[in-house]
């Protein structure tokens, strides 16, 4: 039965051409990770271009990074051409002047330090280096991760929508009302694929995007975390799905979960912004959860799996709750 | 195989804080083997009634038993293995085809008891050709004849129809009315739902009327038109190179025309349709 069931909603899934959206994502992100936002942090990662303009020779062991100037007006000029954010440093009686076009408040204060920092030659400092990610290998994480969480959002929530509504406008959901069978038994089925579609997705993206040398340590942890989102959006996509009458509707709650659910945990999580009510989005400790598997320190305390266990049972039972209402709507 | 006694349901609140009472105490039996119309026009109670007995609305008042037990405690898997059901719209996969619709739904019923797919369809008078194609490509009638097939093939026990013949042309009709004759000889149950009064006349041992919640009527189809009718006759004749009608009590003609006439043309019954008594007896259409 539960064969029959699977084999039915692999047959919708590959008529609503969800198996190739998929694959068309996998593609699209791995093509951006690799030949595009890898490139844009290394070029983004530049030091910034440092101009100096010392008639007198004040500085004798400036860093070999600096450019020197042979006059004012070549300085200016430098400075006028560069688009990397140039900083110019004018020696007048030993006493260094910085030169720049404004930008950023904070990322001013940055680059006249850092201009300034060459004049004294080098550090006297040598940091020690924190594990063996590189940079490349940090962003690569990082962005993986950010598209997977995105990914599986949409795939579990518009998948299994676009699957369900077919099913609700063709009407054969009420069919199913006066058949012998457990009703969560046409739940399960759908959670099935679309759990296995998405640690397909993982594991793909996994792969190709930190490589297999590193995959191989972080898959399993990775593997939980996908399981855990994507049930919880698959559900909460069925749920949905029951609730609202038309794509149209289904569009508008999805537009609502990306910008009050994804939204406020990507900010707190990947940039300077602080929230502290943060801590009580779930969401927000769903994508940490995927993020620390990504670098490699799964999540162990035991509370967060009870928590995404009770909150997958208790999704179920609703989720249930409104197919049931959904079998007696209309139609005999 | 089917009792209901004070059968009540209603719908919860409506706006103005009232329950919206959809049925209101029904009484009746359908027998086994009996073909059981139900007629009634929209909103009167016919589907709430249907979903009540197919186990889909929970929550009714009074007593209904099926299959000598009692509703409430038969909705097991055990129970739909007995039923089929046609709805009165020919639900399908539209991606699937007319076999794999039939292998799909087939596939949660004990093998021992599944018809063959193939067999069924030959029955039903549907296209060889069309058999493999996705349904999206059916006219309505192909897609009632799929649809019966999918009630049919759990060689179900009772048999819930509603609006059977809707969508098909008049041969499919009389062929549709066919299979169910023939469904009701292996001893099978039929309750039909329908607005159809040909369907109800020619098909039904009896006929329910309801309106408003309520049964107003509840007896065969022929008992029905004799209780309600007025046993007088049209007779229409040519005298003298001119044609005339008459109308007059039926006895009157027992010994031979009682006017001078040269030919009788015809001699019709002034019978009442079911419609006619419907309206009747509740003051309403059917559709």
């Amino acid at each position: 039965m539960l064969y029959s069931l699977l084999k039915k909603d692999f047959r919708m899934m590959v008529w609503g051409k969800f198996f190739l959206v998929a694959l068309g994502s996998f593609l699209l992100y791995t093509l951006f990770i690799n030949f595009g936002y890898l490139n844009f942090m290394e070029d983004n990662a530049d030091s910034y271009n440092v101009y100096l303009y010392d008639p007198d020779g004040a500085f004798e062991r400036v860093s070999p990074l600096v450019y020197q100037a042979a006059s004012e007006e070549e300085l200016d000029a430098a400075l006028a051409k560069d688009a990397g954010g140039g900083v110019g440093i004018k020696v007048e009686a030993g006493r260094p002047g910085v030169l720049l076009y404004a930008g950023a408040e904070k990322v001013d204060r940055h680059r006249a330090d850092y201009a300034l920092s060459l004049l004294a030659g080098g550090s006297a400092y040598t940091p020690e280096t924190a594990g063996d990610n590189t940079p490349e290998m940090k962003q690569r994480r990082e962005i993986t991760c950010e598209l997977l969480f995105i990914e599986i959002v949409a795939a579990g929530f518009l998948g299994i929508a676009s699957v369900l509504l077919k099913e609700k406008q063709m009407g054969v959901i009420r069919i199913h009302a006066v058949m012998p069978f457990q009703r969560s038994l046409f739940l399960v089925s759908k959670l099935v694929l679309f759990l296995l579609t998405d640690l397909v997705f993982a594991v793909l993206m996994t792969l190709f995007n930190i490589g297999l040398a590193e995959a191989g340590s972080i898959l399993p942890a990775v593997l939980v975390q996908t399981a855990i989102l994507s049930l919880i959006m698959a559900l909460t996509g069925f749920w949905c799905t029951m609730l609202l009458k038309d794509f149209k509707q289904f569009s508008l709650v999805y537009l609502a979960i990306m910008l009050f659910t994804s939204t406020p945990v990507f900010l707190a999580a990947n940039t300077s912004i602080k929230m502290d009510w943060i801590l009580y989005h779930p969401f927000y400790h769903v994508y940490m959860g995927l993020k620390n598997a990504f670098f490699g320190w799964p999540v162990t305390n035991p509370v967060y799996y009870i928590c995404a266990a009770c909150a997958v049972v208790l999704l179920f039972g609703v989720a249930l709750a409104a197919f049931r209402r959904e079998m007696g709507k209309e139609g005999l | 195989m089917i009792e209901v006694k004070d059968l009540t349901f209603s719908y919860g609140k409506g706006l103005r804080g009232k329950d919206k009472q959809a049925l209101r105490g029904l009484n009746f039996t359908v027998g086994d083997g009996e073909i059981f119309g139900f007629l009634g026009p929209n909103g009167s109670g016919k589907s709430t009634t249907q979903k009540i007995l197919t186990g889909i609305l929970k929550g009714h008042g009074g007593m209904v038993s099926v299959f000598g037990k009692d509703l409430r405690s038969v909705h097991t898997r055990e129970f739909y293995q007995k039923i089929g059901v046609l709805f009165e719209f020919p639900y399908l996969y539209a991606n699937l085809s007319a076999l794999d619709n039939l292998h799909y739904f087939s596939s949660f019923y004990p093998k021992e008891q599944l018809r063959d797919a193939e067999e069924l369809l030959d029955e039903l008078e549907f296209k060889k050709d069309f058999r493999r194609k996705p349904v999206s490509s059916y006219s309505k009638g192909m897609r009632q004849r799929v649809s019966m097939a999918r009630a049919l093939i759990s060689s179900p026990k009772l048999l819930f129809l509603d609006e059977p013949t809707s969508g098909l042309d008049p041969s499919g009709a009389v062929l549709f009315r066919r299979i169910i004759e023939s469904e009701r000889k292996k001893g099978t149950t039929v309750f039909v739902t329908t607005h159809n009064m040909l369907d109800a006349d020619l098909l039904c041992d009896r006929v329910a009327f309801i309106a408003g919640g309520k049964m107003v009527a509840l007896d065969t189809p022929g008992n029905l038109k004799e209780m309600n009718g007025n046993h007088s006759v049209v007779v229409n004749y040519l005298y003298q190179g001119r044609r005339g009608e008459k109308t007059m009590e039926a006895s009157e003609l027992k010994g031979g025309v009682p006017f001078p006439c040269d030919e009788l043309i015809s001699v019709h019954s002034k019978e009442p349709t079911l419609e006619d008594i419907f309206i009747r007896y509740t003051g309403r259409g059917l559709s």
